[in-house]
């Protein structure tokens, strides 16, 4: 605590961009690592185009909404287990309902599956505040839960969804082409409504503090128990975008993936987009870079000529270096402090 | 008074007594999972009587085997605060190994086995204990980088035979006594034994207690937290390696898939057996009645010709279910 306020006390003397290199410095060396590898990678491959780029947007939102969900709820000092199953419910539940259905209806139907997922996840926050069992393991039964309705929802692969709404994720009829916009659009709007959201209102502001000391929230007056379900309403949405985002790139759902393997990568992304699993700490915009070097690993690789089975060898030390290299920082900054 | 008092008492002396009870379960938390584990061995035996015999029981255990194995990592990692993410992995890597080595002899095979869990383990404990790396991203990554490994290595160095050997099969899936005690519950109960022992008795145990309870403290009262955590995190790898050779002895063929399913059940058998994630709390004895809670339960499920969907979520509630009431009862205490 006293080296935070030090460091506030510091940030009055010092120039504005040493104080923006301390507090943004991570989200922009995410941000200069993703296009450093976009840059290394258009130099691999004979040929480079929008094709490419819209490639790697589209195919890379389920990552990245999902590692919102995550990072919304671990900023709020929770994690969720249990997003990958609700990715893959809500992306089998709405792949079912959108078969041959008009545009009008689709997005009613999109609107409501986002509306479901958040309300079925504010349900699981509440569980945790009552049960006063930790996150990790309530999340676990719900990561099952949800995983469970997914199957009862469809039992073998195959749905539909409708072309318009596929372009709206896609900006093609057919989840394929170069037109990559939409998918940009689609990212930028949400995600920077959400980082809006965090850092600027009332409501926002509280999942940091009833993350990074819940009992000093809650004596200055903060609901802790609505915050937390506040948290795991808008990890539940975001989780659902992230279905919805599956269906319209597939164009079908498949609920015999485990949701468990999406909820992992969505831990890695978070924390290679600097948000601290310990809580209170963190920013929803660096981890749209984060969740696309995740999966933009896989195509570079290939494109070296590397066995693409690489990308998990050097995605997990990645992750690692990560953490020790903040460890560090931490450690130093405490010593100076 | 006394016309006052005497529609009063009966009310009064049924409070006590639930007070009394709920003191008892608090002390004795495992009473209730056993009480648990009787019932649904009861349900079980209700829908399908022949599951009340040597050979259905016999299944359930061996179900049990590879969760109540894994578990007991889980169980030594949770007790210091961690996790173990990556045990699944390990158990798979282990199997792997043992299956390649296989036509080279059962102790070249089981010791090759075991070895990929001490490095795995080891390289855990490195990043958990000296560069502090929060233990599920730690276990999460190298979960990652060994299934990377050996998918290449699948192809390169460890092509070949992913056939078990046949002492290893006969441990993982035979059994003796007229078919009616499976070596592998053997194996599980006599490591059951040294897990209790290491935790109750030996000074190693305490300290894990210890640390999961308040490092810092630990830390002061001279104890070196790293070295601590380095030899739990290498035993925790090591319990896994047995695990995969178990239940790769069970399969008989191996592939990379093998351990994947168990890795969840594993947590959530230490969980639903008391064990706190955050540290500090539990024993390897509520973990073993959660893994038979659990493989009783797949036992359930199959019997009641149960798809995959009323299954999961069956299993999703009760690690829910359990895990509430067991906080419940320990905030009585």
């Amino acid at each position: 605590m006293t080296s935070t306020v030090r460091e506030s006390l510091l940030e009055g003397t010092q120039s504005p961009w040493r104080r923006m290199v301390r507090r943004q410095g991570w989200t922009v060396g995410v941000w200069v690592l993703l296009f450093l590898l976009i840059a290394y990678y258009s130099t691999l491959i004979p040929k480079f185009g929008s094709f490419q780029v819209a490639w790697v947007i589209n195919n890379g939102q389920p990552i990245v909404f999902l590692a919102v969900a995550q990072a919304v709820i671990v900023i709020a000092g929770g994690i969720d287990l249990g997003v990958g199953g609700m990715l893959v419910l809500t992306s089998v539940t709405s792949a079912r309902l959108m078969e041959g259905q008009s545009l009008s209806m689709t997005l009613l139907i999109a609107v409501g599956v986002l509306a479901a997922a958040a309300i079925m996840n504010a349900g699981v926050g509440w569980i945790i505040n009552v049960s006063n069992v930790p996150d990790i393991v309530i999340t676990l039964g719900s990561l099952y839960v949800f995983q469970g309705m997914a199957l009862a929802v469809l039992p073998n692969p195959g749905g539909g969804a409708n072309g318009g709404f596929r372009w709206l994720f896609t900006g093609s009829d057919t989840g394929v082409g170069s037109n990559w916009w939409p998918g940009a659009v689609m990212i930028t709007i949400t995600v920077v409504a959400t980082a809006l959201w965090l850092a600027r209102t009332r409501s926002g502001l509280s999942l940091y503090a009833i993350g990074s000391n819940k009992a000093a929230a809650y004596l200055s007056g903060l609901n802790a128990a609505r915050v937390k379900i506040l948290s795991y309403a808008v990890g539940g949405a975001f989780a659902a975008l992230a279905g919805l985002a599956t269906t319209a790139i597939a164009g079908r759902g498949n609920a015999t993936v485990f949701g468990g393997t999406r909820t992992l990568d969505s831990v890695a992304a978070i924390v290679l987009g600097g948000v601290a699993l310990t809580g209170g700490i963190g920013s929803v915009i660096a981890v749209i870079p984060a969740g696309l070097i995740l999966f933009f690993l896989n195509p570079i690789l290939t494109a070296m000529g590397v066995d693409p089975h690489g990308a998990q060898i050097i995605q997990g030390v990645l992750i690692v270096l990560v953490l020790m290299v903040t460890g560090v920082i931490e450690w130093r900054r405490k010593r100076r402090g | 008074m006394s016309i006052e008092q005497t529609p009063i008492e009966p009310e009064v002396t049924e409070q006590l007594r639930r007070q009394q009870l709920g003191r008892y379960l608090a002390t004795h938390p495992h009473l209730v999972l056993v009480g648990v584990l009787i019932v649904l061995i009861l349900i079980t035996g209700s829908i399908e009587p022949n599951y009340l015999s040597i050979n259905g029981l016999r299944n359930s255990a061996l179900f049990a085997v590879p969760i109540g194995v894994l578990a007991a990592g889980q169980t030594i990692l949770m007790l210091t605060g961690g996790i173990d993410l990556s045990a699944s992995m390990i158990a798979t890597g282990a199997a792997y190994v043992a299956a390649n080595q296989s036509p080279k002899g059962a102790v070249i095979a089981i010791a090759a086995g075991l070895v990929v869990g001490v490095i795995a383990g080891a390289a855990n404990g490195v990043g958990v204990g000296i560069f502090q790396v929060n233990p599920l991203i730690m276990t999460l990554a190298m979960s990652g980088i060994l299934l990377g490994l050996f998918t290449s290595w699948a192809q390169t160095i460890f092509s070949g035979s992913t056939r078990m050997g046949d002492f290893i099969r006969t441990l993982g899936g035979g059994s003796f006594f007229g078919k009616s005690i499976p070596w592998a519950v053997v194996v599980w109960a006599v490591l059951s034994v040294f897990v209790i022992l290491m935790l109750r008795r030996s000074g190693f145990g305490r300290n894990l207690y210890a640390l999961g309870d308040n490092p810092m403290a630990t830390r002061l009262s001279g104890t070196r937290s790293w070295q601590v955590l380095i030899a739990v995190y290498t035993l925790a790898g090591l319990f896994g390696a047995i695990a995969g050779l178990l239940l790769g002895g069970r399969v008989g063929a191996v592939d990379l898939q093998l351990a994947n399913v168990f890795l969840l059940p594993s947590v959530a058998a230490a969980v639903i057996g008391g064990t706190s994630i955050f540290g500090g709390v539990g024993t390897y004895s509520g973990t073993i009645l959660g893994a038979l809670i659990l493989g009783v339960l797949q036992s359930l499920l199959t019997f009641l010709g149960a798809g995959q969907a009323i299954q999961q979520m069956l299993y999703g509630s009760i690690v829910i279910g359990l895990s509430w009431l067991y906080t419940r009862i320990a905030a009585a205490q």
